[in-house]
């Protein structure tokens, strides 16, 4: 046994350094393909910073003033639920100090300025509201009442600022998918290729390997290792190339004027390392299907 | 060891090249498959090593019928037999012993015993002294040996030789029938195809002769004719 797996070490390394210019053309295609679908996680991630506030349908928010007394906040209340052919009454609601706050440090993450002016007790609550219309004018109309209510801080509409950063966020994502995917394709194919010729290289070691009664999995596990370890080195690249780019973006935001929400485009620790270990896996599935495809097609040279 | 029953290739739909082949090899036989070039001898070694697998009828080799045999379990058969080609089939950027070596190497042996085994086999064929050597610094007649010493290393129960003395003067193939010979008083059957009329003159085994496919000779002690 320890025979045999001296055996497919030194193989894949002898194999690896033989064909050098083809790996590393294959390992940095699969880099930058992982590269590109790590880059759609975080800007996904930064994206939702802003949208946070506005899911589900969430047309219309209701800012209350800090000091508003709880009659004022209940007047609100009731003056939203007397319009129950406009607004969806079920869905409809209210964001104490501790929520409200919660949900702002991701809106401002990154903006380490505003985060420090806000406690959870100078923050404004929040009523949020889904329309039953399509009709725009008619919420905008509505928004205009509401902000003449006492205790109302302020009247947002979803029409103002989320729909610009949701198409924009959309639009984003399928270009930067569909690219990563072709990427990814080209990966498979590139490793599947470096492989081939490998074995290509080897074709009279295999037949040999046949003739004196070697299997087909002891021929093939060489081949596959390398593959797999081109679609690893590729994520481990693509790992170190993410997280340079994240560290510059999260401290280039950070001298950004606050309050514009460029700022708040950051993600957390934990979610970039959640991220990197995808594409670490990645890698070696990319890796795994090139030469398992190669070493199963190719085994008859 | 090997048995042949009614066993016809085809390739394609009408090139037939074993045309209803019958015959049977005891342990430690001596067999030389003769006749033209195009006449079948290959081919049957070949659907002996199941590197060809018979269109209709059975063959049996070392207790296994190779025609319906899986995949799977071709390698393991494969360790029971030593095959030797005209072209020997050695790597040629690998030395004498590390050729040799290679043949335990891929069926999973441990180095302790192919460092045993592999000088023991070449000093059997006569190369001692040359481990090292590429096969390129070799004579045809030295690398026929090693790629003796290679199908022999694992002991295996049949010998299968196509043309081994096809690319040899006279008396290197002199040489190698003696080794062949030797191999096969150790119990090892041995079936050699071969159309060098010397060898099997001078060595008196078992002849079966082909043609277009057919057997029309089998003889013990027989001669080329």
């Amino acid at each position: 046994m320890l025979a045999r797996i001296e055996y497919a070490l030194r193989e894949t390394w002898a194999s690896f350094r033989r064909n050098l210019t083809l790996t590393l053309a294959a390992v940095l295609t699969s880099a930058i393909a992982l590269l590109l679908v790590g880059a759609t996680f975080l800007i996904q991630r930064a994206f939702e910073n802003l949208l946070v506030q506005w899911r589900g349908d969430v047309a219309m928010i209701v800012f209350v003033r800090s000091d508003a007394s709880p009659e004022q906040v209940a007047l609100i209340d009731s003056t939203l639920r007397a319009a129950p052919s406009v607004i969806d009454v079920d869905k409809l609601r209210y964001l104490d100090k501790a929520e409200s706050y919660a949900e702002a440090q991701r809106i401002f993450a990154g903006d380490a300025v505003t985060l420090s002016l806000l406690t959870p007790e100078t923050i404004p609550t929040q009523f949020k509201v889904v329309p039953l219309t399509p009709d725009t004018d008619l919420v905008r109309s509505l928004a205009d009442q509401y902000r003449t209510l006492p205790g109302v801080e302020a009247v947002a509409l979803a029409e103002d600022e989320f729909e610009v950063i949701s198409t924009l966020s959309g639009f984003v994502r399928t270009v930067t998918l569909i690219m990563s995917l072709v990427l990814l394709v080209v990966a498979i194919g590139l490793i599947w290729n470096t492989i081939r010729t490998a074995m290509f290289a080897r074709r009279r070691e295999i037949e040999v390997m046949k003739l004196v009664g070697a299997t087909n999995w002891f021929i093939r596990v060489p081949f596959m290792l390398e593959g797999l370890l081109q679609g690893l080195i590729g994520g481990v690249v693509s790992c170190a190339g993410v997280w340079a780019l994240n560290s510059a973006w999260t401290s280039g935001v950070a001298t950004f004027k606050p309050g514009t929400g460029i700022s708040s485009l950051v993600v957390p620790a934990g979610y970039l390392s959640g991220v990197m270990v995808i594409l670490l896996a990645l890698g070696a599935v990319v890796g795994a299907i090139g030469s398992a495809i190669a070493a199963s097609r190719f085994l008859d040279v | 060891m090997i048995s042949l029953d009614d066993v016809t290739k085809m390739y394609g739909t009408d090139t037939v090249a074993v045309d209803g082949v019958s015959f049977d090899v005891a342990k430690g036989d001596f067999v030389f498959l003769v006749g033209p070039s195009g006449s079948g001898k290959s081919t049957l070694l070949r659907l002996m090593s199941r590197e060809e697998v018979a269109t209709q009828g059975d063959v049996w080799v070392a207790g296994r019928n190779v025609s319906d045999m899986s995949l799977s379990r071709v390698p393991y058969l494969r360790r029971s037999l030593g095959n030797i080609f005209q072209d020997y089939k050695l790597l040629l950027n690998k030395t004498v012993f590390e050729n040799v070596a290679f043949a335990l190497e891929v069926i999973g042996k441990p180095r302790h015993m192919i460092r045993e085994q592999v000088p023991f086999v070449l000093e059997l064929v006569g190369l001692a002294g040359k481990e090292e050597r590429f096969p390129n610094q070799l004579s045809g007649g030295e690398q026929q040996r090693v790629s003796i010493a290679r199908a022999f290393v694992n002991r295996p129960l049949i010998m299968l030789a196509d043309e081994p003395t096809g690319n040899l003067d006279p008396a290197t193939s002199e040489g190698i029938m003696a080794l062949l010979q030797a191999i096969n008083e150790t119990g090892t059957t041995v079936v050699m195809a071969t159309h060098d009329h010397r060898v099997v003159n001078a060595m008196r085994r078992r002849v079966i002769q082909l043609d277009r496919g057919v057997v029309v000779r089998d003889q013990e002690r027989g001669v080329y004719e």
